[in-house]
């Protein structure tokens, strides 16, 4: 049985990850607020840090 | 339709469905002790002693990181060089010998685990039989050194695998001259050599400092130089775990959704730089550890960071070969090919999933690399949280949905229940969703990991939302997760007695959109690799162990061993202790 | 190689994020001054301990203006001091050591965390702001008494903050009419000057003096209670210094007689 339902064939010259692009962007962003948030609300805000004798 | 791989290599078959057992056994009983644990810390329900709950801990660890892990790893692997290159072992003997081997480890180990049950464990070797000194095993907490030597024949069996899969290798290039390594087989050795420069740390912390310790053969240990040799193996095992899933990602998901491998090359590169920056980069576990300069420290924060480049290169393959699949379904849109994908197939789903959750879980594996951040998450129930959404996750529900594509393929038999798996492994991924939101959030507001009862004198200050509530969140995920197992676990025993039918699976794998034609011959000269791989190693590592080894001694700074026992005679010198502490 | 331009694309974004993450934490070293536990310190033998200067007395102590040490340490399954009492806004740097084990010093809320490595000791200096009780417990598995293994750790806010430490040289028994004498030491451990008052309560009279301990060092204050103003018998007395308390009995009158006039 063939199950993968596939109905056109497409080359490496005719494919353009586009959808990949917009999701891999998506992660981009998210990556870097959650980033930002989490070193400088969660970690910088979870004060006292240990730190250098000025 | 092409032969299955059962009628054609009807030896390997077999070898691959006993890895596959001694795994799921292990995953059964990993399982069932990940339900315990969810439910006694929570409070929820104890079934057990506060004390015994580091014996369920331990034996979660190591059956299923070590055994259900790694078993399912060699049998997978052994799939994947067999069908790549065609053919069979050099020599049968040594294929059962390293899978004998390695159960044989796993079961002394198991046994001085499990023995920590008991009331009154025997003596063995001239200590007691326990082993509650969890997967990290950190001296100068003590083991049964049978503990030890089980985990030693474990990792000379993988060893021996991987020699297995060289010695096939190199009778296959004798066969095909010039030709490039295909690219299931170059995973496989990749990994491998991974696992070589890796496993020396811990060999060489068991071998030549813990294992003679615990016969007392030498008295002290340096417990940072120890320590700092098990994470020199300890974050490359992670990759270990996940390479496999790597493989069943960059092989079968492109297949599965309906495509084609997006680049080959990429894949390559890919596994190189796992080779190239898995191990120098250990140090990242200790980065609260005193004597480790913060130099160190930094350098290993960086590579840790250039870590994430294979990575997140292959969200990016991976999510291409995807939509490539998707497209020649007749997917299309921006978006909206993700709805021409095989979401009724429990392989593909499964897989897509852990995907999913892997993608997040890097972000958390971003904060545990972030050098100073690590004094807001270290050793708290953020860091089992990133655990399970990686290693309980991305791996092991890739592991389950490439056994719903694999099994049949390995018995000739057709796959019992399909709509189940669809739903069990949805069912997973609902369950880690609850467990792991909880782990995260708990962990920030600093509620400890691997503690039996994390209830103390004092009260967290929950932001949002309240500790009942992550309570509950963790002991239902964990009952889903738990749940989840069972039917897997079903489902596959199910299919494994469903002679007389047809496995409907199709087990060929089409070739990558971009061939391993269009990348340089040298990616495929291991030995450059190796060589790189071990610079950065001796770059890494040399100054910061002779550092350690300057400062506490080879054998320590007399630190003598704390036996894990839980009898009445330790409670009475704590007890002595404690009056002790207070009359001074 | 044949690289897709898409992906070239992200091979950059990767870096770039790579990058930002390194750089974000290199503002934190710099920037922010955060430094990680480190290798500053010498080793010290789990079974010097004892006899070592820092940690055979568990303590906090000034070092300077604004600057305290805590000598602590770790063991199965207690810290050393319990409660570890510090002031608000000072520079507080804690000396973690082990007796045995592998443990975790880490105060529950805050991003003061350390392990406890035995044979190393750890130094971590912070300066809490917020004064208030917070939990210290040990993170790492340690053996089967782990989740037992807790402390606490007292902010006191600045001007609330005193080292003082009070003994009392007091007699268990004077004879009949005698007077009694206290013999009250106040050590000071800050550095500045401690201006207070001592309470001396024996039987049912009550007394004052007003005393200044120079930082660092001990005064010495006697108190004499007229022994014609106390009844016979057992006479409690008190000595409190701020929130320092002592106690104890005198026996006032022969202790024969005492026991002779009992039925």
């Amino acid at each position: 049985m063939d199950d993968s339902g596939i109905s056109t064939e497409i080359s490496h010259d005719e494919f353009d990850p586009i959808g990949t692009l917009a999701l891999i962007a998506l992660y981009f962003v998210v990556l870097t607020l959650m980033w930002l948030f989490t070193y400088f609300v969660e970690f910088v805000g979870n004060a006292p840090t240990p730190t250098v004798l000025l | 339709m092409t032969d299955l791989f059962v009628d054609e290599y009807p030896e390997q078959a077999r070898l691959v469905r006993a890895a596959f057992l001694t795994s799921f056994v292990a995953l059964g009983i990993g399982a069932l002790f990940g339900v315990i644990q969810a439910l006694h810390r929570t409070g929820v329900f104890r079934i057990v002693e506060s004390t015994t709950y580091y014996t369920v801990l331990t034996g979660h660890g190591v059956f299923l990181v070590i055994t259900f892990t790694i078993f399912f790893l060699v049998g997978l692997y052994q799939w994947a060089v067999t069908d790549s290159l065609q053919r069979g072992p050099v020599d049968a003997r040594l294929t059962w010998s390293w899978y004998g081997l390695m159960s044989v480890g796993t079961l002394i180990a198991a046994i001085a685990i499990l023995a920590g049950f008991l009331d009154d464990p025997p003596d063995v070797l001239g200590s007691e039989l326990s082993a509650d000194v969890l997967f990290t095993f950190y001296a100068p907490l003590q083991a049964n050194p049978i503990f030890y030597a089980g985990l030693v024949l474990f990792v000379v069996g993988t060893w021996l695998a991987g020699a297995d899969w060289f010695r096939t290798w190199w009778a296959w290039k004798r066969d095909h001259p010039g030709e490039r390594i295909p690219l299931p087989t170059f995973m496989v050795l990749t990994t491998m050599i991974m696992w070589y420069i890796s496993s020396i740390g811990v060999a060489v912390a068991i071998l030549a400092f813990i294992l003679p310790w615990s016969l007392g053969l030498i008295d002290s240990l340096n417990p940072t130089l120890t320590r700092t040799l098990f994470w020199y193996f300890g974050h490359p095992v992670v990759y270990f775990w996940l390479l496999p899933a790597y493989l069943l990602w960059y092989i079968v998901l492109p297949k599965l959704s309906g495509g084609r491998l997006f680049s080959d090359p990429l894949a390559r590169v890919v596994f190189i730089l796992f080779v190239l920056l898995s191990t120098p980069v250990g140090i990242h576990h200790q980065y609260l550890d005193p004597g480790i300069s913060e130099g160190f420290k930094f350098i290993a924060m960086t590579n840790t960071m250039f870590l994430l480049l294979p990575s997140l290169l292959t969200a990016f393959t991976v999510v291409a070969s995807m939509e490539h699949g998707a497209r020649q379904r007749g997917g299309t849109g921006t978006l909206n090919w993700l709805r021409a994908l095989p979401w009724k197939d429990p392989a593909f789903t499964g897989m897509a999933l852990a995907g999913l959750v892997f993608a997040f879980g890097g972000f958390t594996g971003i904060v545990n690399a972030g050098m100073n951040i690590n004094y807001l998450v270290h050793n708290s129930l953020w860091v089992p949280g990133h655990i399970h959404t990686q290693v309980g996750t991305a791996v092991a529900l890739t592991f389950m949905a490439g056994s719903y594509w694999l099994v049949p393929q390995l018995t000739g038999n057709r796959l019992v229940g399909r709509q189940i798996a669809l739903f069990q492994v949805v069912l997973w991924f609902v369950g880690i969703v609850f467990m792991t939101n909880s782990m995260y959030r708990a962990g920030l507001i600093g509620v400890p990991r691997r503690s039996a009862e994390p209830q103390y004198a004092f009260d967290y200050e929950v932001g949002v939302g309240s500790m009942t509530e992550l309570d509950v969140q963790l002991a239902l995920g964990g009952v889903l997760l738990f749940v989840s197992t069972v039917l897997f676990l079903a489902i596959i025993l199910l299919t494994a007695f469903n002679t007389d039918s047809d496995p409907l699976v199709d087990g060929t794998i089409p070739p990558a959109l971009s061939g391993p034609e269009d990348s340089p011959r040298v990616l495929d000269d291991l030995r450059v690799w190796i060589g790189i791989a071990l610079v950065l190693v001796v770059i890494a590592y040399a100054i910061p162990l002779a550092s350690i080894v300057d400062r506490g001694g080879l054998f320590g700074p007399d630190v003598g061993p704390f036996p894990v026992v839980v009898d009445g005679v330790m409670y009475l010198q704590h007890g002595v202790a404690y009056v002790g502490v207070l009359i001074t | 190689m044949n690289i897709h331009a898409y992906e070239r694309l992200w091979l950059v974004a990767s870096m770039v994020l790579i990058v930002g993450f390194i750089v974000t934490i290199t503002y934190g070293t710099v920037g922010l001054g955060i430094t990680m536990v480190d290798d500053r310190e010498e080793t010290i033998s789990p079974d010097d301990v004892d006899e070592d200067d820092r940690f055979q007395d568990p303590r906090v102590e000034q070092v300077g203006e604004n600057e305290f040490e805590a000598y602590v340490v770790s063991m199965t399954f207690l810290f050393q001091p319990d409660p570890i009492e510090i002031p608000a806004n000072n520079e507080v740097t804690f000396y973690v050591t082990s007796r045995d084990v592998i443990h975790s010093f880490t105060v529950v809320g805050t991003n003061t965390n350390t392990m406890v490595i035995p044979g190393e000791v750890s130094a971590m200096t912070v300066e809490f702001d917020e004064p208030g009780e917070y939990g210290v417990v040990c993170n790492e598995y340690c053996g089967p008494g782990h989740h037992d293994m807790e402390g606490s750790l007292i902010v006191h806010p600045e001007d609330e903050y005193s080292l003082t430490e009070l003994s009392v040289d007091a007699p268990d028994q004077v004879g009949p009419g005698e007077d009694v004498e206290l013999t009250i030491s106040i050590q000071n451990g800050l550095l500045e000057d401690l201006e207070t008052t001592v309470d001396v309560e024996v039987g049912d009279e009550t007394l004052e003096q007003d005393v200044t301990v120079p930082g660092g060092e001990t005064e010495q204050v006697s108190v004499t209670v007229d022994g014609d103003d106390l009844e016979p018998g057992d006479a409690e007395w008190s000595a409190s210094v701020d929130d320092e308390v002592e106690t104890g009995t005198v026996t006032i009158g022969d202790d024969a007689d005492d026991g002779g006039d009992e039925p």
